[in-house]
């Protein structure tokens, strides 16, 4: 498979054995193109943006806005803020609009289904305002009650919801989640870490107010996410931050500010990250996501089918929109203790609550081992990786 | 690190062996050599805060010389709790505390020994400190 040269770390060693990492939901590997670019920004054009003339700050400032104007295109997005990451920008939502336009007896809705990154944020702010939290609960078939959801909308400012879950893989309503929390006068705001490695979403057709997503996830370098916002709903925002890059004039007696997405980007902002991160769009953009999505799903599947098969419980039901992750456990073999025996023979996974813990509890469980999939692994590691487990079971079940 | 006499000689059975999946299979082994706290005795005040598995210990001291108790429902962790029982049970508290939790390193066991949910050794072996500390102050 050519695509996997791409990418040094898949050929390495671990205890002895070809690493076979599965640990995508957590985040992906970055192919050669993202190192070398990050590796040529600090070797050849390292300077602070948007301040100097001299020439590294304009290829500094270039390779930054690069990667705005790239998140632009490819989501087709009129406003993206720069931030650290998924968490970040949520966090950029509920500071820099939550605090500006809820007030107290105001209403948000989430679900049972979030991670933590978008309940922490949500719970601190209705602490300080006084504002109700509602969740819509998961259902036995892992998705979300819808009818509890039209309901809950009653009052509701806000709906938070997650594009696709880094437990069960599956695919939230979305359309009908945004277009009913329109109809209610809500804005929506979707947490798309998971959604965007795996689908070209069009912002701007999607309706959603908000969308958060990361970088790491979709094989560019940690560090770096971005926030996606209508234009209507970012004249709606005040700043969180203050200090260097957002102002526009600072006097004695106060400050003005930029009104462009540098509004929310204080300081100086993650310019090696941008740069990798647009080399990684550039990389993806050769790829025909939808294609590689049908082979992963693929492969997903085959691997829930077969730890089904070995006795383990799976979370998660794989239809065609959902990721490829296979949440699992056995029925007494603890996941920690088996993901220390797949990392003996090279298996990278993750066990634990995945960030995740209200809906760990509503499954009734503490931890699962999670195997996820992405662009670059195969058929053939997926068959491994279960023969692997069959040995695991053999010797210590 | 100067560790006592019979870590010592489990550190170096441990480094014998290449295998990682076998050296695991020790490890799991040792989970027999906890001095068990019943199920029906765990609490809150013996829980490893932050732990992936469920783990708990408990000190006290015997005739002066440290005795943990112990028990997780992850072989692993069990089994890091066992070693650490051999290690320090029938010390004196003093003896106990200079030990490092690096020998789970130097076993090949961890590779990192930061605490952290993911390092339920770690947390565990935080807590065992803390109450021998707090049963000699």
């Amino acid at each position: 498979m050519a695509l996997r040269d791409d990418f040094p770390i898949l050929q390495r060693m671990v205890h002895g054995h070809p690493l076979v990492y599965l640990d995508n939901a957590a985040t992906t590997q970055k192919p050669q193109v993202v190192i070398d670019a990050m590796n040529d920004y600090y070797t050849q054009s390292n300077a602070n943006v948007h301040r100097a003339v001299h020439t590294l700050a304009g290829e500094a400032t270039d390779g930054y806005e690069g990667c705005r104007t790239r998140l632009k295109t490819w989501f087709n997005a009129e406003r993206a803020i720069l931030t650290s990451g998924t968490t970040e920008a949520i966090n950029l939502v509920a500071h820099a609009w939550g605090r500006a336009n809820l007030v107290k007896d105001d209403a948000i809705v989430l679900t049972e289904m979030e991670h933590h990154s978008d309940i922490v944020p949500w719970q601190m702010l209705a602490e300080e305002r006084g504002i109700e939290v509602r969740y819509v609960p998961v259902l036995d078939d892992f998705t979300l009650d819808m009818d509890v959801y039209a309901a809950s909308l009653e009052g509701a400012k806000l709906v938070c919801v997650v594009h696709t879950s880094n437990v069960l893989g599956v695919r939230n309503p979305l359309e009908d989640i945004i277009r009913l929390g329109h109809e209610a006068g809500a804005k929506v705001l979707i947490d798309a870490a998971q959604g965007v490695p795996h689908d070209r979403i069009d912002f701007e057709a999607f309706g959603a107010d908000f969308m958060a997503f990361s970088a790491h996830k979709m094989c560019g370098p940690t560090g770096i996410g971005a926030l996606l916002v209508r234009p209507e709903v970012f004249d709606e925002m005040e700043p969180f931050m203050g200090g260097g890059d957002m102002i526009e004039t600072v006097t004695i007696e106060g400050s003005t500010y930029q009104t462009n997405e540098h509004k929310f980007e204080a300081g100086t902002p993650r310019i090696a990250e941008a740069i990798g991160w647009d080399a990684a769009f550039g990389w993806m953009e050769s790829l025909d996501l939808k294609q590689e999505h049908k082979r992963m799903l693929e492969i997903a599947r085959y691997t829930a089918a077969e730890l089904r098969a070995l006795g383990m419980t799976v979370y998660g039901r794989h239809d065609d929109a959902d990721s490829a992750v296979v949440s699992f456990l056995h029925p007494t073999l603890h996941s920690e203790d088996l993901a220390h025996l797949l990392d003996a023979g090279g298996y990278a996974v993750r066990t634990g609550h995945h960030c995740a813990q209200p809906l760990l509890h509503r499954l009734g469980i503490s931890s699962t081992v999670r195997a996820s999939f992405y662009l670059y692994n195969t058929m053939e590691e997926a068959e491994r990786f279960i023969a692997q487990v069959k040995i695991i079971l053999e010797r210590f079940v | 690190m100067t560790y006592p006499a019979q870590l010592v000689e489990l550190i170096e059975e441990f480094q014998d062996v290449d295998d990682q999946m076998e050296r695991l299979e020790m490890v799991f082994e040792m989970a027999d050599e906890v001095v068990l706290i019943p199920i029906d005795d765990w609490t809150d005040h013996t829980r490893v805060v932050g732990c992936q598995s469920e783990a708990h210990v408990r000190v006290s001291l015997d005739d002066g010389k440290v005795l943990m108790a112990s028990a997780a429902d992850a072989q692993l962790v069990q089994g890091l709790m066992g070693i650490l029982t051999i290690a320090i049970n029938g010390s004196a508290p003093a003896q106990a505390l200079l030990l490092s939790p690096a020998f789970a390193q130097e076993m090949g066991i961890l590779k990192s020994l930061s605490p952290s949910r993911s390092n339920g050794f770690r947390n565990m072996f935080d807590k065992v400190m803390l109450e021998i500390r707090g049963l000699v102050e």
